[in-house]
């Protein structure tokens, strides 16, 4: 958008330059009204005139004013336009004021630009700064709540986790709900690119401070353009230009402390000795069995104390052991400028950034050179090269999607691990198991611990996932005749992702493989050329037109190769290169997938008040069925500005509404993000039976593979208030989606690979209200306060399925389902078996099976009704639907407030409408050997005893729901949380001549508090990451972080 | 002169404007066009004779699936009673099976059913997609792998038929057993199919075994195909044990006979000469492919049984899952397993702090013991369980001996009655036969109660337990069922 802005301005002063001389001379100085500094580069325009010049490098001008000419016009981008009278004075200064609006006058559309006048879909504007200061890995993770209508959850508190992104909801099942990200014109992958545990988010290889604004598509009549790709809305990214003037230079520097919150309270060594006896003796009287002999001790008790070398009793607070106080930094110095024919931006960045689990860790380094030169007077070039390289590291967090039940998952060894066993030997050496066994040493305890010792598996193992990365762009735009533009545009986004892991061979996943190490490496070549034609006619100012053809073809290809390597020859080796006696390959892929499309839009509005534009677009796609790959999408929009009407200009109203505009939009967009390239191909996949070569029926296709469609719907308000002092947006929508492209689960009696197969089939619909307000509500000059509140509600519902609508389960580390896709309930509902409490009499967990019946459970006894008699198990097929895991409302509430030389945001999120299945919850009440929160000691232990948790038996994983999923760990997702706060001040201009014009200094905090009643660790949560069939579970995840952050911003 | 120097200009930027839409244009037709690169389409898959051996080792790859018969079928039978105690309470190792708590959620019960008809409809594709290229092969290759593909689909059906339908002792089979599927699926469609009952399940598996015996070699050419591909008395063999789960004794002895001589040594009068090895542990050690190994799933390092399915990992020191019960009535403590038995002394060790447990199979990564299947020790067995009950006296006693004095010379089984002699046989198959998948099929095939030791109580034939339930993915897709 800067670019067009810049280009209009380069042809304002191309007329300024033919002004004829004429009597009288005026100068003075522009300034910058925050700063003081002089603004170089500053219009000077004489009002009604086209005389007109441009400040200096110092900020002054000078100027003839032809005779009757009274008014100077200051206009500069991204500063409010300014009107002087010159009366009889012949020095007349200026202080602009930035324009903070003026991000949002403009926005991009695909593959032009429209001024915010003129656009009637529904889009959202963020800018840049409010994204490049905060302790983040990528820019998505700063967006969080900033736009209506965009929900973004962090899963948790692994550096580099994907996060979810969700425009209107969710609104594919099997295919991805992400949106489609476009950097500077070319749509990149955003898929994980990690092969183990370092999770490798690749928006986290953009450096957030290089991006100028972000720009949200939500509706089909922005979006459509994007045809096949838009149906989860689009995420442009605009990076930085530079402006007109001497170069300037800025640094933004942060350090950063994070830690773990809102970690669940565990049992000390003593109540873990205590509990978990008392349950060993409640589970003997039922079941003399139930611990054989060899594993029962003094008082038929298993576990006892150990004791340091000091004969202190140990007790390890083993969150200690596996998560820190990290400290991250963060650099990025910017060299712009340009003259009126060229303009360069230039950036260096570096982050090093350390997670608050120990062992993970983020470094990215990146550099970037945008260039935007004119040519000729009909010819502008520009290009932007980006490269990047990002290094991710993680232990096995179990915090990656699909991960959650990994048993060396720090986040859950740190949980269940036993308080009553140590670290360290007193030698210093890692405490394990010294049989060959693959657990912690168990000192006195008579049960062993299943889990492993966790710090050789943070010191020792090794995950990591580095991606170097170029992303460059070359666009050239020609003007062929008046109104007639043609731009060309080809991008490159070229990335090597290396995958590294290392496995120790004493202790945890690698011990069994005697050391295992995975290399893996992927390229990914994605190219972009783009083509449009644009023609802008403006007929007596009234008949405004602008119509586009265009081209657009991509092609991604992404080469795989690796090789997995067991059985270390010698524990000196602690890498892949190092000398194994096992060979196999492994991870080894190619994956290719082209789109190819046509489109044409036509913008048309008459006088400013109507607005009409239709777009329209011939999509082809490789994924898809040969017969089946294009299709044809578009939309229209229509728009009135009853603000520019004169009956409105003419009534009293419009002293007060400044802006009145209804709009409305219609459009069909596609869904191509398919899951596989090649779901319509029936395939065999090769293997060995032994070593013998071996072929087996792997897919089953479909060859009738189309398009999923939606059909969306936006009716909008757009509202200007007091001279648009308060804005205000109001949006309803309606996206239904059709020919869902599903995983159609097959019975698995028929054989199919995998048990499905893609076919369009199913429905569902999003449908919502969005508002957002804009206002400030103070401005005297020396204070102001802006404030922006969003709020988005909307509603999901699955209208039809596959296979006579068969739900479709979903699946949390393989393990566990707590969520079902079903018709008439959102998708991914939460589902679980009913209880109904414990019983006061006997202490059993009472269950509420299929029929309604209420059944108690009582470990190594058995069901029974509740007089006694016996009843069938209640099992996870007695489950039942829930609620809704997806917010039914969220937002944010944004407050800038300005005082002198002081600078504070307060950013509040929301959410809410939506339940949430603690799985940990589950683990942390099991009574097997983990270690238990502090909940159990509530558990039952007299008859007449009223409380939630049921009698302690060794052994149970049923009745806290270990076994199966129970509604007794479903909670709320409702909160409120102080997503950031920051306090800045400016420093007063005290550096004379150092070169430094401006440094600002700030300090941040990032989830500075959060009230909510959710009991887990953070109702943002997501441990099946992006996953649409399994929202809202947490399972075995490390927590959320606190970030506290000082930085600087300086300005030379 | 202005007007032709714009025009000049004009073509420059047309020229300029051509270069991209040329590009465009050469894309070629075919730039939509992307195919799998290292899979192959069905529409080449039997291309070639070549490819189409590869094929049926695809099925034979297929049923040993670490999640089916590589590992997990036979670990499951073996800890749901009382020859194992558990050490680990973790489900992924079926701590929920041995506990008798698992339902039909199981997600590994689910991965065998699934397994399992995977690797029916896979032979169900490839028997109809021979038929098709039969012209592409001799006729001799095409009866072969036609049989290979029935073999396989017969021990498919019968192992999952075994677990989860009633046992067929107990009714004549008349009880609901599985949804039979013997047409190829590969499209969105027949998802609903009812449950025949457990006798036609049977009655195809025997169809399929006796085609199978019809068309395949007497033998595969070498000691390694003899061992994991099947030849004519794999298919016997076979018979022998779904016979005697039917309880169709003289149906075993019948089929017995053809490979079993009729006085010790007991050997294979034709097709490959199966014989007891006179040392039990050369069966379990490298290259695992004696004359006793009737037909075992092959493991290599390029081709190991997969996280959790190995027989070692559970069963050795791999990570020891489930050690022996040393006490009443876990077989260890048994008196006809004797403590100078070369089954206790060279296939059991002790483990430090834990107690006894198997060497049978190697408990070191990457875990490549073959998986026996079929062991002509267990033909033996089942031949002298036959004839004890309806047969032989004296040739049951010389069968069980065989068996049990390759290991235990000394052993004097004394004067047994018919009972006696049967229940010396049955416990000879604990022996024998430990953590090679027999225990539950046992048990539920003879009506006795599970003496669960994960229970803590005996599972009677009535209890739900007895059985495994359908999966809950079968119950929620199959309509019909």
């Amino acid at each position: 958008m800067r670019k067009l802005l810049l280009m209009s301005f380069v042809m304002v002063l191309a007329l300024l330059q033919q002004a004829y001389a004429q009597s009288r001379t005026v100068t003075g100085t522009v300034t910058d009204q925050g700063t003081s500094q002089g603004l170089p580069g500053v219009a000077v325009i004489v009002k009604g005139t086209t005389v007109g010049t441009t400040t200096g490098a110092d900020g002054t001008y000078s100027i003839t004013v032809p005779e009757g000419g009274n008014t100077l016009v200051f206009r500069f981008i991204g500063y409010q336009n300014l009107e002087k009278t010159i009366g009889n004075a012949s020095v007349v200064n200026a202080a602009l004021a930035t324009d903070d609006k003026m991000l949002s006058e403009v926005i991009v559309t695909g593959y032009a630009t429209q001024t915010r006048e003129e656009f009637t879909g529904a889009a959202a504007t963020v800018g840049g700064d409010v994204i490049k200061d905060r302790p983040v890995q990528s820019f998505a993770q700063a967006l969080t709540g900033r736009a209506a209508g965009v929900n973004i959850v962090q899963p948790n508190g692994l550096l580099n986790n994907p996060p979810v992104i969700r425009i209107r909801g969710i609104n594919s099942i099997s295919l991805s709900s992400f949106p489609l990200v476009v950097v500077d014109g070319i749509p990149i992958s955003t898929d994980d690119a990690s092969a183990n545990s370092a999770t490798n988010n690749p928006l986290g290889d953009i450096n957030p401070s290089d991006i100028e604004s972000i720009d949200i598509l939500k509706d089909a009549a922005s979006s459509s353009i994007y045809g096949s790709r838009a149906a989860n809305g689009v995420l442009l990214i605009t990076t930085k230009r530079g402006k007109q003037g001497k170069a300037k230079v800025t640094y933004d520097g942060w350090v950063s402390s994070n830690s773990a919150v809102r970690l669940p309270e565990l049992l000390n060594a003593q109540q873990y000795i205590d509990h978990k006896n008392g349950a060993i003796a409640n589970a003997l009287k039922l079941n003399p069995k139930a611990v054989p002999a060899s594993q029962l001790g003094e008082g038929n008790k298993s576990f006892f104390p150990n004791y340091n070398a000091d004969g202190s009793m140990v007790d390890t607070d083993w969150y200690d052991e596996v998560y820190r106080t990290a400290l991250s930094h963060n650099h990025s110095l910017t060299v712009s400028g340009g003259t009126d024919k060229t303009s360069y931006y230039f950036s260096a960045g570096f982050t090093d950034q350390e997670g608050f689990l120990k062992a993970n860790d983020f470094e990215r380094r990146s550099g970037r050179f945008n260039l935007s030169h004119q040519a000729t007077d009909w010819m502008k070039l520009s290009a932007n090269v980006n490269y990047n390289n990002t290094l991710n590291n993680a232990p096995n967090s179990g915090s990656a999607p699909g991960a959650a039940f990994n048993s060396s998952g720090l986040g859950r060894i740190a949980v269940a691990m036993s308080p009553n066993l140590a670290p360290r030997r007193a030698d210093g050496s890692y405490n394990i198991n010294p049989e060959r066994n693959n657990t912690i040493d168990n000192g006195n305890n008579l049960i062993p611990t299943s889990w492993a010792n966790p710090l050789p598996l943070i010191d020792l193992d090794k995950n990591s996932s580095e991606t170097s990365r170029i992303i460059a762009n070359l666009a050239a735009d020609l003007t062929l005749a008046k109104g007639l533009t043609f731009r060309s545009s080809y991008s490159w986004d070229r990335g090597n992702t290396e995958n590294i892991q290392f496995w120790n061979p004493y202790q945890g996943d690698g011990w069994n493989y005697n050391g295992y190490a995975y290399n893996n490496n992927a390229k990914r070549n994605n190219w972009n050329l783009v083509n449009t034609l644009q023609f802008q006619k403006s007929i007596n100012d009234l008949h405004n037109f602008t119509v586009l053809v265009g081209s657009d073809v991509q092609k991604t290809r992404v080469e795989n190769w690796g090789a997995v390597r067991q059985d270390l020859s010698d524990p000196f080796f602690t890498q892949f290169q190092g000398q194994f006696g096992i060979n196999v390959a492994g991870g080894n892929g190619i994956t290719q997938r082209a789109y190819e499309a046509y489109l044409g839009s036509v913008n048309y509005n008459f006088g400013g008040r109507y607005f009409i534009s239709a777009n329209y677009r011939r999509d082809g796609n490789s994924a898809l069925a040969p017969e089946k790959r294009w299709g044809d999408f578009g939309g229209a929009s229509v728009g009135w500005t009853i603000s520019e009407e004169e009956f409105f200009k003419n009534s009293s109203v419009a002293d007060i509404v400044t802006n009145f505009r209804l709009k409305g939009s219609w459009g069909r967009v596609g869904n191509g993000n398919l899951p596989s390239a090649y779901g319509a191909y029936t395939t065999y996949g090769a293997g060995l039976y032994g070593e013998a070569s071996a072929l087996s029926f792997s897919q089953a296709g479909n060859n009738e593979l189309q398009w999923e469609t939606s059909n969306q719907t936006n009716i909008g308000l757009d509202l200007g208030v007091l001279n648009n002092r308060i804005s205000f947006e109001a949006n309803y929508y309606h996206n239904d989606i059709d020919n869902l492209i599903l995983y159609a689960p097959q019975a698995p009696s028929k054989g199919i690979p995998g048990n499905e197969i893609l076919i369009n089939v199913g429905s569902m619909y999003n449908k919502g209200f969005e508002f957002a307000i804009n206002a400030v509500p103070v401005d005297n000059g020396n204070f102001t306060w802006s404030t922006n509140l969003n709020l988005t509600l909307n509603k999901n519902e699955v209208t039809s399925l596959a296979n006579n609508n068969a739900p479709i389960i979903g699946s949390t580390g393989g393990l566990e389902s707590a969520n079902i896709t079903t018709v008439g309930e959102s998708v991914g509902s939460i589902y679980v078996v009913r209880t109904a409490g414990v019983n006061p009499d006997n202490g059993r967990r009472i269950f509420i099976n299929k029929a309604g019946e209420e059944v108690q459970y009582l470990h190594h006894s058995g069901w029974t009704y509740l007089d006694g008699r016996p009843a069938k198990a209640v099992s996870s097929a007695d489950a039942q639907v829930y609620g809704s895991s997806l917010p039914k409302w969220y937002g944010g509430f944004s407050n800038t407030l300005k005082y002198g030389n002081f600078d504070m945001n307060l950013m509040f999120t929301y959410s809410g409408g939506n339940y949430i299945y603690n799985g940990s919850q589950a683990g942390l009440r099991d009574q097997r050997v983990w270690n238990n929160s502090t909940d159990v000691l509530r558990a039952w232990t007299t008859p007449g005893q009223q409380t939630d948790i049921p009698l302690a038996v060794w052994g149970d994983n049923v009745s806290n729901g270990s076994s199966f999923p129970i509604d007794a760990n479903v909670q709320k997702g409702d909160f409120l949380r102080l997503q950031t706060a920051t306090l800045g001040y400016r420093l007063p201009n005290l550096f004379g001549n150092s070169g430094i014009s401006s440094v600002r200094v700030y300090a941040q905090v990032d989830n500075a508090f959060l009230i909510t009643k959710y009991k887990g660790v953070d109702p943002e949560i997501s441990t099946n990451g992006n996953s649409n069939t399994a929202p809202g579970v947490e399972r075995n995840t490390i927590p959320q972080g606190r970030a506290f952050t000082f930085g600087v911003n300086v300005g030379f | 002169m202005f007007y032709i120097k714009t025009k000049k200009q004009y073509l420059i930027r047309l020229a300029l404007l051509a270069m991209p839409l040329a590009g465009l244009t050469s894309c070629e037709k075919d730039f939509l066009e992307a195919i799998p690169e290292t899979s192959i389409s069905d529409a080449n898959a039997f291309d070639t004779p070549d490819r189409i051996e590869t094929l049926v080792n695809g099925l034979y790859l297929s049923a040993k699936s670490g999640t089916f018969l590589g590992g997990r079928y036979q670990i499951y039978n073996d800890i749901r009673a009382e020859e194992f105690i558990n050490r680990s309470p973790n489900n992924v190792t079926g701590y929920d099976i041995w506990q008798h708590t698992s339902n039909s959620n199981n997600t590994y019960l689910s991965n065998m059913w699934t397994q399992g008809y995977l690797t029916i409809n896979r032979v169900n594709l490839f028997l109809d997609g021979l038929e098709k290229n039969k012209e592409k092969i001799d006729s001799e290759l095409y009866a072969q792998y036609q049989a290979e593909a029935k073999f396989i689909r017969a021990l498919s059906y019968f192992s999952l038929v075994q677990i989860f339908a009633t046992p067929y002792t107990q009714d004549n089979g008349a009880s609901p057993g599985l949804p039979l599927r013997l047409q190829p699926e590969t499209s969105s469609a027949n998802n609903g199919l009812a449950r025949s009952s457990v006798a036609k399940v049977y009655e195809q598996i025997l169809k399929d075994l006796n085609e199978a015996e019809a068309g395949l070699p007497d033998t595969q050419g070498s000691a390694l195909l003899n061992t994991t591909r099947a030849h004519k008395n794999s298919a016997i063999a076979l018979k022998t044990r779904v016979n005697l789960v039917k309880g169709d004794y003289a149906g075993v002895i019948t089929e017995g006979n053809k490979i079993v001589s009729a006085t010790a040594p007991f050997t294979a009068p034709t097709g490959v000469k199966h014989a007891l090895q006179a040392d039990i542990t050369s069966v379990f050690k490298a290259p695992y492919t004696t004359a006793e190994s009737i037909f075992s799933v092959p493991m290599a390092a390029t081709n190991a049984p997969g996280t959790q399915n190995q027989l070692g990992y559970y069963f050795n020191a791999g990570n020891l899952e489930y050690y022996l019960n040393p006490n009443e009535p876990g077989i260890y403590a048994d008196p006809q397993w004797a403590a100078e038995d070369d089954r206790k002394t060279k296939l059991t060790a002790n483990y430090d702090g834990i107690g006894r447990h198997l060497t049978k199979f190697s408990g070191v990564s990457p875990y490549t013991d073959f998986v026996p299947i079929i062991r002509y020790a267990e033909v033996l067995l089942n031949l002298a369980e036959a004839e004890a009950r309806v047969g032989d006296q004296g040739r049951s006693l010389a069968l069980l001996e065989a068996v049990h004095h390759r290991s235990d010379a000394d052993y004097d089984f004394g004067d047994l009655s018919q009972q006696e002699l049967i229940d010396a046989i049955l416990t000879e198959r604990r022996i024998e036969l430990i953590a090679e998948g027999f225990r539950a099929n046992d048990i539920v095939r003879t009506g006795q109660p599970i003496r669960s030791q994960g229970a803590g109580t005996d599972i009677a034939p009535t209890d739900p337990r007895y059985i495994f339930p359908i999966p809950v993915s079968e119950v929620n897709n199959n309509p019909d069922l």
